[in-house]
């Protein structure tokens, strides 16, 4: 399989898991639950994965090129080494930038049409 | 104790992780736990047991919409890639599909037929009710004596088992008021009898009690047959009238298609209706038998119970009337299942050629099983490649499955179509052996089966074939082109393979061949008399205009005076029926009890009873039944004359052994007219080749007036003065009806018809299977030359010469192939028992069919070996010795 093949670009849209799953690991590598957790705690719990939904999303973005799982893990002490971590790719930052201008996109439409409310002042 | 807890869930966990593929789960599922745990542990804290019971429910769904995804994605590139595999393999693809389909697909069209008759519950509502009655004369060795107007009262009025007690008779009468005059055969029924089968009319009505009663208005009830293929289907066909017996009958109803038997109907028409049953002597003479009777039996009855019940009424009856039942007769009355009636015929039949399908298949299976292995050595780089890749082991089987899974579907769609494709031959093949063959179609069930028998087709030949593979998989993976030793196992089963299907060839082949044999013998019989160069065909005069003997007698002569004068006409005979006769073979011969003169019965002796037949002078000449003593019939036999009688030598054996029975004196009416015998004829086969002649009395037709057959000897092909007959009938009474014309020739091959079909489907059956193991041994020597290639170069390079190559690998072929023909032949010493019934004077163990069929195998191993060997010793040694 050439690299080309394997790092394609979306065809159709993420769905939202995929791409929470892709936000949670744009600022750094991480394991499973610590992606889980972020997500829940980004979203207010609103969105909560289970255990099957994300590996089973893990596989396809691995599979896809956007992530990657990797080799070298931290130092022993540090964190236990049977915990597997994955990494954003290349391909798949791109992903991920596009899938957040194309919902940007479409705020901003929604916005012309006054369908969004201002933001609120903290 | 918090240490329990998490264990249990832990393996419920565990448990639901299977819904996953093995392959996923191998990559995931300790990251999996080790996230539900800390969930567990978290949800736990927070929510309390709530927050448990949410992240369980959570669990388990995402689980089981993952798990499905997953294998659905799994599934969609194992096609994907098995379809890829099978358009590379394009000459393997076909060859494996066609060699299914043919599998499959004969035993679909076998099945299609065994389902619709054998298994398929009766087209009638509550079937197994269904009946019928069969009063018997054990001691004269009538077992199915038919029913007088009287003993179907008595058994109507006097049983408690039935729910209703129908009357069934047949006969052929002219049906007048159409372009021209149809002879229909005619059901004559009681007016329950369709209420009695629940047969609901698609048009118009049933009979109704009113139809039955003496000075009722005539009506008709059109079969679905007699309505679709002479009534033009005329959607308006009810009140319609035609003229019949003279009178005017109107059609009130037309019937479903439904199974009739024992004979095909045209019509159907009230007991009343019926001259011939409405006649006095019939109405009251409890010996005037002529019905058939059927049943239904309460719904909570047993047939043990109406057997009993029946048994009961016979036996008043005899203490009743002993005039009627002596005890001579061994007169008893006893219940049939309809169901089993309808299909007896075909059982034996269908069972041994669905047992051949099997075989078929079973041969199918292993020649596909031994290509793919063969394949799979082919294959095994490419799957050490995949494996190395990240492959899994049960992903890869999951592979191969897929293919074969593909490959039977395949095959087995085609068969369908090969299936559906001779629908019309088998319904053909099937009505001769029962009246149910119309029921025959592909319906749910045979679809069932088809799936059934494609999914067991690609579980035997994919399983084999992957499990085989996945020991050379593991070894292929160490180093070099697969373990030794997993390729030893694989050709010990190809060879286990190759003996089973000569094994199996043997057997059908044997079968093919029994029956072959059996039906050269049954067509060599010497039926008694010539049937070439003989146009035979029924006569039913107007029985409305001749009332009287001397009509019928005057009748007869002008007959035979008109037919004579005819062109390429040599000679013409008159009689009541004839040998093959067609109404015979459905009916029966007629059983007339008579006298022998100076010979009073014993107590307890049975009345004699023979055939009789009444012929004119020409008769025996014509046939060229030969005349053993005295003489034949002659002008001078008049009604006037002395009353004579001629039988033939079955007869002769039976009562006269070793004396001359000229002279002697019979009679058919307990003594009030005494028949001299004349003359002794040779036996004829009357009903069927494969039994024995019957004891047969004719008597002339001068004194006996009676038309039923006209037998016209020719100079040339019999239907070639066909037209010419039939009209020097019709220059004598144009109201005459003839039916069946055909030649005897025609007559005596059709009663062939069943054996010959089933041999031939046998004989397909067997040549399929021939084929396939003749290809299945070529097949592996070709194998196995190939990879034994150095070998053979090594043993040339040391001296061996190339004849020395060939006898080796043929000694190995033959080797193979002798060792299936000793399983088949221990098999089919077993097994052509089975065959028995369907065999005609040949023995299930017929050496000769043997040695035969073990000599065809032999030779179709040895030439499908030749090729192979050929090509070994032809091996240049430098190059086999430098291809390794």
């Amino acid at each position: 399989m050439s690299s080309k093949d394997r790092d394609r670009e979306p065809q159709a849209p993420l769905t939202p898991a995929m791409f929470h799953i892709l936000l949670a690991l744009a600022d750094g590598e991480k394991h499973g639950y610590a992606i889980l957790k972020e997500v829940a705690d980004r979203t207010g719990g609103k969105v909560q994965l289970s255990a099957g939904t994300l590996y089973g999303i893990i596989k396809r973005l691995d599979e896809s090129g956007w992530i990657l799982e990797k080799s070298q893990r931290p130092d022993i002490g540090f964190d236990d080494e049977r915990r597997r971590y994955y990494q954003l790719t290349e391909t798949g930052r791109r992903v991920a930038m596009a899938e957040a201008s194309r919902l940007q996109e479409m705020v901003e439409m929604a916005r012309a049409k006054r369908l969004v409310r201002k933001p609120r002042l903290a | 104790m918090p240490d329990d807890r998490p264990r249990i869930s832990d393996r419920i966990f565990r448990m639901a992780l299977a819904v996953l593929p093995s392959d996923f789960r191998g990559n995931y599922a300790n990251e999996m736990h080790r996230v539900f745990r800390e969930q567990q542990r978290e949800a736990g804290e927070r929510d309390g047991f709530a927050g448990l019971m949410k992240l369980w429910w959570e669990t388990l769904t995402g689980l089981l919409t993952t798990g499905p995804r997953e294998h659905w994605e799994i599934l969609k590139q194992d096609v994907f890639y098995a379809l890829r595999m099978m358009r590379k393999n394009f000459g393997f693809t076909i060859v494996a599909v066609l060699t299914l389909a043919l599998g499959i697909g004969a035993n679909t069209a076998i099945f299609s037929v065994v389902n619709a008759v054998l298994l398929s519950p009766l087209p009638y509502p509550k079937g197994r009710e269904l009946v019928i009655l069969r009063q018997q004369a054990q001691k004269q060795g009538v077992d199915d004596l038919a029913f007088s107007v009287k003993e179907i009262e008595d058994y109507r009025a006097q049983n408690g088992t039935f729910s209703g007690v129908a009357e069934y008779h047949s006969m052929t009468f002219t049906l007048l008021g159409r372009d021209e005059p149809l002879r229909v055969q005619t059901g004559v029924v009681s007016a329950n009898y369709f209420d009695l089968f629940g047969i609901k009319p698609i048009q118009g009505r049933t009979f109704r009690e009113d139809d039955d009663k003496l000075g009722a208005p005539a009506v008709l009830l059109v079969s679905y047959e007699f309505w679709k293929n002479s009534l033009g289907g005329d959607p308006n066909i009810v009140g319609k009238t035609f003229r019949m017996n003279d009178r005017v009958h109107t059609v009130v109803g037309v019937l479903p298609p439904v199974p009739q038997y024992p004979v095909e109907n045209d019509v159907y028409m009230p007991t009343v209706a019926c001259p011939f049953r409405g006649s006095k002597a019939m109405m009251e003479g409890r010996d005037h038998r002529m019905m058939n009777v059927f049943a239904r039996m309460k719904d909570s009855v047993k047939l043990g119970a109406a057997g009993a019940d029946v048994e009961t009424i016979a036996g008043r009856l005899m203490q009743d009337y002993p005039k009627f039942y002596p005890a001579s007769m061994g007169y008893r009355t006893i219940t049939v299942p309809l169901k089993g009636e309808l299909i007896k015929d075909a059982r034996p039949t269908l069972l041994i050629l669905l047992g051949a399908t099997g075989f078929v298949l079973l041969i199918a299976c292993a020649n596909v099983a031994n290509l793919t292995l063969a394949r799979m050595t082919q294959r095994e780089r490419e799957l050490a490649v995949r494996s190395a890749l990240g492959a899994g082991r049960s992903r890869l089987l999951r592979q191969l499955l897929t293919e074969s899974v593909l490959i039977a579907a395949l095959g087995a769609g085609l068969g369908l179509l090969f299936a559906s494709g001779g629908m019309d031959l088998l319904q053909g093949f099937a009505a001769r052996f029962t009246p149910r063959a119309r029921e025959i179609r592909i319906d749910y069930v045979v679809l069932l089966f088809t799936f059934i028998v494609a999914a067991g087709t690609s579980i035997v030949f994919g399983s084999l074939a992957a499990f085989l593979s996945r020991e050379s998989l593991a070894a292929g993976l160490k180093e070099g082109t697969g373990g030794a030793s997993a390729s030893r196992r694989r050709h010990r089963v190809r060879s286990l393979l190759i003996v089973s299907q000569i094994a199996l060839s043997f057997l059908l082949l044997t079968g093919a061949g029994l029956m072959l044999r059996s039906f050269v013998k049954l067509q060599r019989v010497d039926p008694g008399f010539v049937p070439q160069h003989i146009l035979a065909m029924k006569v039913s005069p107007n029985f409305t205009k001749y009332t009287k003997n001397d009509q019928y007698r005057a009748l007869s002569n002008r007959m035979l005076e008109s037919a004579k004068m005819r062109p390429g006409v040599m000679s013409v005979a008159i009689s009541s029926s004839f040998p093959f006769d067609p109404d015979s073979v459905v009916f029966g011969l007629g059983i007339n009890p008579y006298l022998i003169e100076g010979r009073p019965l014993k107590d307890g002796e049975a009345q004699p009873t023979s055939a009789a037949r009444v012929a004119s002078a020409d008769y025996f000449k014509l046939l060229g039944i030969p005349i053993l003593e005295g003489r034949s019939f002659t002008e001078a036999d008049t009604k006037d004359a002395q009353q004579v009688a001629i039988v033939n030598q079955a007869l002769v054996r039976h009562h006269w052994a070793g004396e001359d029975p000229i002279g002697h004196r019979i009679s058919f009416d307990d003594g009030k007219t005494w028949q001299t015998i004349v003359g002794v004829v040779g036996d004829t086969k009357e009903l069927a080749l494969n039994q024995p002649a019957d004891e047969q009395v004719y008597v002339p037709v001068d004194q006996y007036p009676q038309i039923g057959s006209l037998l016209v000897r020719t100079m040339g092909d019999p239907m070639s003065v066909a037209r010419d007959i039939r009209q020097s009938v019709y220059d004598v009474d144009p109201d005459t009806a003839l039916t069946h014309m055909q030649s005897l020739e025609s007559a005596r091959s059709a009663t062939l018809t069943s054996p010959r079909l089933t041999t031939d489907l046998l004989a397909v059956f067997a040549g399929l299977a021939l084929v396939m193991a003749a290809t299945g041994i070529g097949g592996i020597m070709a194998l196995t030359v190939s990879q034994r290639l150095r070998e053979i170069g090594i043993r040339m390079a040391m001296g061996a010469k190339p004849r020395d190559i060939l006898r080796m690998v043929l000694r190995q072929g033959l080797g193979l192939g002798l060792t299936g023909i000793v399983v088949g032949l221990l098999a089919a010493i077993g097994l052509t028992r089975l065959l028995q019934t369907l065999l005609f004077e040949i023995s299930p163990t017929d050496p000769i069919t043997f040695g035969a069929v073990g000599l065809v195998l032999v030779s179709a191993a040895v030439i499908s070996c030749l090729i192979p060997a050929r090509r070994a010793a032809k091996t240049d040694p430098l190059a086999a010795l430098r291809f390794e």
